[in-house]
């Protein structure tokens, strides 16, 4: 393959005393989803937290595209085309889908910030973009609250998108959604995987949907890489060995069955 | 069985939000309670004072007290969609007056000469603005919440006011200031008439007369076309343009407004400057109307300002609202609060009691109306 869209070389953060990070090496190239997994406290967040700009790496390098990139603030991330999609989302429930879409990037006429919204336009742009994605909004000006968790989702990758993401971090997006949901989720993920022009960074507790939807995988344990690779190299119970952060899955059945016994 | 598997197959997500009729359209709306409210007070008082609030002397009468109302509560509506308070509003009117007032009797301060309503309404506005500004800058710093710091703002500007008065005038009121809107157009600017043309035309069309049977009113007070100005500014910038928007995420969540962008800290402290704003507003007609000052001006003002917010259907929580709910919540208070003039049978305490009753069911409204829109989340 050519150029990865982000590659990172030997990341680390150091929280005072603290290594959260150690050395980590990463690649996603366009149209793949890598799914990212790990533990609690394996570091996943503070990764995540790096790419898009809100922690400054102690060591190491982001390239994007191939240029080294520096983010001060999560704007610099965004603006290099680095999407992120928190668990909370950054949603406004009381607010309407388009207002929630173009928050904090209007279209408007006269000066800023008393130029007059084109409400008109933002309504035809945030339904269709809505829409590209698989979700057909009944009406762009409803309460975002009225939305569902999958939609709410939806209507923040749809937003990230627009506004220029090449790589999209999706922070657990199917965690806290019903059943029904979480397939709805992992729809628009293969959707905009489809594209072919976006790289997904898809973090994630849960085996099974990264299963459905990951090209590559990398693990984080205490804060290094400790496996990877592509789906097919990849054994079931390997992955499930590397997610539990290296420790064998047959040894809690045992442990489990022990105090069973007791 | 058949039936049902074709039905949930054919069933969207969408579906489930029932787009409804025009009247479950207008129920959404922030100032949908507010309107039946308004309607209920101006038919109640119409009757009850036999027209008499509604002749020219009491539509004149009844506005000046609406638009005092709507002025305060316009600025308090916008900080509060933002998810601030400010209870200093009626300290600031106090404030403003006394500086208003104590430069067109003492002079500009710093020996600069003697005032005139343009320079001394130049330098109290520029006063109020720093302060405004100053109580924005130490919520937002300090992260404290602002009931607390404009609470500190409350007694400190009162305290500033009354001690102002004594040390410079000996007295705790100014009156007998020389009548500046007969003499200077900017103050008759705030103080004077407005809208003349429309008593002109009730005359010209055989109404408006008095005893002798001349024209009997004149005009409405200037501050009722600050008012309707006021509100038509707000209502675009809270609706129509990029800032009305940031106000609306800052209020709504303002971690996420601030990761998409927005600057959440400018536009908290411009509203509280925006609430300054309007308070000195307030004190400006009133000093040039009554040619008077005192320093108990404004007393409780901010918690009418807040009372008329909420029943103008703001979420205390921030995030919801509008300014034509404002405008029918003003309409209401002040109609009670003047009624005790055109019904002889009740006193100023009925006005306190309605406040009371009014301010709790708007509060409950509120919060069904909230619980629509998010779809009971």
């Amino acid at each position: 393959m050519a150029e990865p869209l982000i590659r990172t070389q030997g990341l680390t953060k150091k929280f005072g005393p603290f290594t959260a990070l150690n050395g980590i090496d990463l690649e996603v190239y366009k149209g793949e989803v890598l799914a990212l997994l790990g533990d609690n406290g394996a570091g996943k967040s503070t990764l995540i937290k790096i790419l898009s700009g809100v922690h400054q790496p102690t060591a190491g390098k982001i390239f994007v595209e191939g240029a080294e990139m520096k983010f001060a603030s999560p704007r610099d991330a965004s603006n290099a085309g680095i999407g992120t999609v928190y668990q909370d989302l950054a949603i406004n429930p009381l607010m309407s889908v388009t207002r929630n879409f173009f928050m904090g990037r209007e279209l408007y006429r006269g000066v800023a910030p008393f130029g007059l919204l084109d409400m008109t336009k933002m309504d035809e742009i945030a339904h269709a973009e809505m829409v590209k994605i698989g979700i057909d909004v009944s009406d762009p000006r409803q309460a975002v609250g009225t939305m569902s968790g999958g939609q709410r989702q939806t209507l923040a990758i749809a937003r990230a998108i627009y506004f220029g993401a090449k790589v999209l971090i999706l922070d657990e997006p199917t965690s806290a959604l019903g059943q029904k949901q979480q397939m709805g989720v992992l729809k628009t993920m293969m959707r905009v995987r489809a594209r072919g022009d976006i790289a997904i960074i898809f973090i994630t507790h849960n085996e099974i949907h990264s299963q459905l939807v990951a090209d590559r995988y990398t693990f984080l344990a205490l804060g290094e890489v400790i496996g990877g690779g592509a789906k097919a190299d990849l054994e079931h119970d390997e992955i499930r060995r590397l997610m539990a952060g290296g420790s064998d899955i047959g040894d809690l059945a045992k442990e489990l069955q022990d105090i069973q016994a007791e | 069985m058949s039936d049902t598997t074709k039905n949930s197959a054919e069933r969207k997500e969408a579906d489930r939000l029932q787009s409804g009729g025009l009247l479950s359209v207008l129920k959404r709306r922030p100032e949908a309670g507010s309107f039946l409210v308004m309607l209920v007070a101006v038919i109640v008082i119409s009757f009850a004072s036999n027209g008499n609030a509604f002749n020219p002397l009491g539509l004149k009468n009844n506005f000046t007290v609406i638009s005092q109302f709507g002025i305060i509560a316009t600025g308090a509506c916008l900080l509060m969609i933002a998810g601030d308070f400010d209870l200093s509003i009626g300290s600031m009117i106090g404030f403003a007056g006394m500086s208003m007032a104590m430069m067109l009797k003492w002079g500009l301060p710093f020996g600069l000469g003697a005032a005139t309503p343009f320079t001394a309404f130049l330098l109290t506005l520029v006063m109020t603005l720093a302060i405004g500004w100053l109580i924005g800058t130490i919520v937002v710093r300090s992260k404290l919440s602002s009931f607390i710091v404009s609470l500190a703002f409350l007694f400190f500007l009162r305290g500033v006011t009354e001690v102002s008065f004594r040390l410079i005038n000996q007295s705790t009121q100014i009156s007998g200031l020389q009548d500046f809107k007969e003499t200077s157009w900017f103050a008759a600017m705030f103080g004077g008439q407005a809208l003349g043309w429309f008593y002109d035309t009730w005359f010209a069309l055989g109404g408006n007369i008095n005893r002798a049977g001349n024209q009997w009113v004149t005009g409405f007070d200037a501050r009722f076309l600050w008012w309707v100005g006021l509100s038509l500014v707000a209502y675009i910038v809270l609706s129509r343009t990029q800032a009305g928007n940031w106000i609306f995420a800052t209020g709504d969540n303002s971690e996420s407004a601030r990761a998409n962008g927005v600057p959440v800290d400018k536009v908290r402290i411009s509203l509280f400057m925006f609430t300054a704003f309007c308070a000195t507003l307030f004190a400006a007609c009133q000093v040039f109307d009554t040619n008077t000052a005192d320093a108990a001006k404004g007393n409780l003002k901010e918690l009418e300002a807040i009372a008329i917010a909420v029943v103008g259907g703001t979420l205390m929580t921030g995030g919801f609202g509008s300014v034509i709910g404002i405008v029918f919540g003003a309409i209401t208070f002040g109609l009670v609060a003047n009624a005790v003039f055109f019904i002889p049978s009740i006193d100023g305490s009925y006005y306190r009691v309605f406040v009371g009753v009014v301010l709790l069911t708007a509060v409950f409204l509120n919060e069904s109306v909230r619980k629509r829109i998010t779809g009971g989340l």
